[in-house]
């Protein structure tokens, strides 16, 4: 293989069917044109699936791609994310004329995953094919190993991370696995990493677990080399020293993402009571104050200034002794606000249940918000909930849900294939409360007083996302961010951050880092072309019916309600400003040529 | 940095009081240069026993690892267009190494910098007649343990007796590698941790957690952390 400034040039190809494991050059244009992470990614899963439309999530030609982005291992702050990439076994068209149909799937996952792959001399990670029994890869420089995992299968997430590294023999090995729920094809089971950190988004864990793959451990030595060290290390200082101030750390170091549980629920913006409010008036028990009590430590990301991570004890309940990271935002609201809980002990219970059985918890907290409401409402009765009294705001009837959807018992069966299939089941009415997008469930974000989220939502390509960007220009910048791999709570957080991200990729890939301004759009539309040729069409962005028909009527911003037509305009400026057409959503011919995603090669 | 610290304001009193001392003993010691003053006062102090080292503060540390980054950098430096600059900061070539645990806690390993030198009494090597130096000596300047790459023969003894862990032969050579140069005097980990966690202090073998190994920290931080609670 040859490196590239910046690169390592070798993708690692493993197929769990032949146990064949090959080494692969990437070729220096992919690179300049989707520069790697969720771009470099979305190449790659389209160059597999290329010829094969519909093809099956669970089945052995989807990939699941692990990417690392060019900052991948070097210290530029903030930017070790490792984007996971695959086919969505959680999304679904209206209609389509393939039964398989289904967006495509990014996660991406903080931590030292991604740098770590990178040292062993890989900037890519591309698994395919299925396993016949439960394995792990063993990725340790050059030495690449397909081993047996058969005696971890069925351990929860924060067990396996303790016995993966005692079996490795070297705490520094860098690890990410899946827990019961990916093992049981949960369409929302998420890959976790040390214990704490998520790949947590559309189905990437049970990608995983229909390849029998139960984690990936990988150590290595190396590093890729930089165009130009000079530019680069002058770069490199000037963002350390950009984020060299209290003003920028401050409010991560102290309070994390926590923060948004009182602030976001203030402006009305909270997903509360399954998205019918979006102010949790008890939102303080939860808040920084409340948490910030049993937070023992804060613990970063590779070369993270901010470490926004809490880690906590409860001390004082039923949980007593419960280690765990949290709350933060997204678990605080999803497994707090939207199930009406406010007992942060209870909280954190669910929090952890859901990361050790390697749950997403945003969809887990929209599934059983949509469960309770159906409860409330008389839509099912007891029986139908296998005798869980599932009110709002229980934390036992919660942690039972949680554990019958990761193992799939009784009424978890149908619950672990999501809001939409449950009102697919449940009827009368209850898919105006089914809180998704394309099968896909939204995140701790209301948009009855924020409609640019509505936008957002309805147009994110692995199905509703809150970080899919509320305008175009925010699209195409987060593309871009998700394919460098550098942390969307830096860049927003350090107004400084975004300006030297060119200058840092210019130190590291050289010229072709001059063309970065377009591979955020270019990204964008390779995933707009590859779900319109799966089926999804305009019928298929649009947002829940709740966000029309019921204002809210809770705090400050009661009366809130978004209308059909502000909606339409909203979405029919977006397509014309993306160059797209407005019924088939497929990006216009001057589009695809503008972004020299022509020829063979993209041909639909 | 917000957090770049010198030697001097953690050990308020130490320089102006080992100033004069050295002053009074001849004066000649500080002329030596870029920090070597600070090594040579804190031995002159005690009748050249002491040394410096890097000392960790466990609760502000949140296993970010720039440390392993700024050390490398350091010590790795490359060499761009006949000009030595820092190094692209490759953490398997740092000196300090960061090992996370679960529950939650993070052990930034380095040289503890032992008075009492296990590592060159283990050094089979006989002293050179001229230096006295076995082929593991304490750096004159600094105090840093150093190997010398032409007398050592790989036998690994030093790593074997090393408390922390820390020392680890090249896997091609088995020359001892991983032990603090403290940075000429200005270590760069404790300039560059963004959490101010690192500090160069003087050796003192009474300290809790003292040259011990990273999993016996990680245990008795976890037990005071986390009560015990495995």
């Amino acid at each position: 293989m040859t490196s590239f400034p910046g690169y390592t040039g070798t993708i690692l190809n493993i197929d769990l069917s032949s146990g064949r494991i090959e080494k692969t050059p990437l070729s220096p244009e992919d690179a300049a044109n989707f520069i790697g992470g969720r771009g470099l990614g979305m190449k790659i899963l389209w160059d597999h699936l290329k010829d094969k439309p519909g093809a099956d999530p669970l089945g052995p030609d989807n990939p699941l791609l692990f990417m690392p982005g060019p900052f991948s291992g070097f210290p530029a702050p903030s930017s070790s994310r490792t984007c996971v990439v695959t086919k969505s076994p959680h999304t679904a068209p209206s209609e389509s004329p393939y039964e398989h149909a289904s967006t495509v799937s990014y996660a991406n996952m903080g931590g030292f995953f991604g740098p770590e792959l990178r040292f062993a001399g890989y900037d890519g990670l591309v698994v395919t094919g299925q396993a016949e029994s439960p394995v792990y890869l063993y990725i340790d420089d050059d030495t690449v190993e397909i081993r047996d995992a058969s005696e971890y299968w069925g351990m929860g997430t924060d067990e396996f991370d303790k016995a993966f590294l005692e079996e490795l023999g070297d705490q520094r090995f860098r690890t990410c696995y899946i827990g019961p729920a990916g093992e049981n094809l949960v369409e929302y089971a998420c890959i976790i990493n040390t214990a704490a950190r998520a790949a947590g988004r559309g189905g990437t864990g049970c990608v995983m677990g229909a390849k029998k793959l139960k984690g990936v451990a990988v150590r290595g030595t190396g590093q890729p080399g930089v165009a130009d060290p000079q530019i680069f290390v002058a770069a490199l200082e000037e963002a350390r020293e950009s984020f060299d101030n209290p003003e920028v750390y401050d409010l991560w170091r102290n309070a994390g993402t926590t923060f948004g549980l009182e602030h976001f629920s203030n402006q009305g913006r909270q997903a509360v009571r399954n998205f019918r409010e979006g102010t949790f008036t008890e939102a303080h028990k939860l808040g920084v104050e409340a948490s910030m009590k049993h937070w023992v430590r804060s613990f970063a990301c590779y070369c993270c200034p901010l470490a926004c991570k809490k880690s906590g004890m409860v001390t004082q309940s039923p949980f007593s002794g419960l280690i765990h990271d949290g709350p933060e935002y997204e678990t605080g609201t999803m497994l707090g606000a939207n199930l009406m809980i406010s007992d942060l002990p209870g909280v954190m219970k669910a929090i952890y249940q859901g990361d050790d059985y390697g749950l997403d918890i945003i969809s887990v907290g929209n599934v059983i918000g949509f469960l309770m409401e159906a409860y409330e409402k008389q839509l099912i009765d007891q029986e139908f909930l296998d005798g869980i009294d599932l009110t709002w705001g229980n934390v036992e009837a919660t942690l039972e849900m949680i554990r019958k959807i990761a193992l799939r018992e009784g009424v978890g069966d149908l619950a672990s294939k999501g809001v939409k299939e449950l009102a697919d089941e449940i009827g009368q009415g209850s898919h105006a409360f089914a809180m998704h997008v394309k099968g896909h469930e939204l995140a701790a974000h209301n948009c009855h007083a924020n409609p640019p989220r509505a936008m957002c939502y309805a147009t994110a390509h692995r199905g509703a996302c809150h970080l899919n960007g509320d305008d175009v220009a925010g699209q195409n910048f987060i593309a871009l961010a998700d394919s460098l791999g550098v942390c969307l709570f830096a860049v927003f957080g350090n107004q400084q951050y975004g300006p030297l991200l060119g200058k840092l990729l210019a130190g590291i890939m050289g010229e072709p880092a001059g063309n970065m301004g377009e591979v955020g759009e270019r990204v964008y539309n390779l995933e707009r072309l590859f779900n319109t040729r799966e089926g999804f069409t305009r019928a298929d962005d649009t947002i829940p019916e709740r966000f029309f028909t019921e204002p809210l009527t809770v705090g400050e911003h009661a009366g809130a309600v978004l209308t059909r037509e502000q909606f339409q305009t909203m979405m029919d400026e977006f397509y014309a400003e993306r160059d797209w057409d407005p019924e088939t959503t497929r990006p216009n011919a001057a589009k695809l040529e503008a972004l020299g995603l022509v020829g063979e090669e993209y041909r639909v | 940095m917000a957090h770049k610290e010198t030697l001097q304001t953690h050990q308020p009193g130490l320089s102006r009081r080992a100033f004069m001392k050295t002053v009074a003993v001849g004066g000649g010691i500080l002329v030596l240069g870029q920090g070597w003053d600070v090594f040579s006062v804190a031995r002159a102090q005690e009748g050249g026993a002491e040394y410096t080292m890097i000392l960790v503060d466990y609760s502000k540390c949140t296993g970010c690892r720039t440390c392993e980054t700024a050390c490398s950098s350091y010590n790795h430096p490359q060499e761009v267009g006949g000009e030595r600059m820092p190094g692209l900061g490759n953490p398997y070539l740092s000196n300090i190494k960061l090992y996370p645990y679960n529950p939650d806690a993070d052990v930034a390993a380095v040289c503890a910098m032992c008075p009492d030198n296990p590592c060159i009494e283990a050094c089979p090597v006989e002293p050179d007649p001229a230096t006295g130096y076995r082929a593991l000596y304490r750096h004159p300047e600094t105090g840093a343990v150093t190997s010398d790459p032409e007398r050592c023969i790989g036998c690994e003894s030093c790593a074997d007796v090393c408390r922390v862990g820390v020392i680890t032969p090249n896997p091609e050579n088995s020359r001892p590698e991983r032990m603090c140069t403290l940075c000429d005097g200005d270590p760069q980990c404790v300039a560059m941790c963004p959490f101010g966690a690192l500090t160069h202090v003087t050796v003192d073998t009474s300290r809790d957690l003292y040259a011990l190994k990273p999993d016996q920290v990680a245990e008795q931080l976890i037990g005071q952390w986390y009560g015990g609670v495995e």
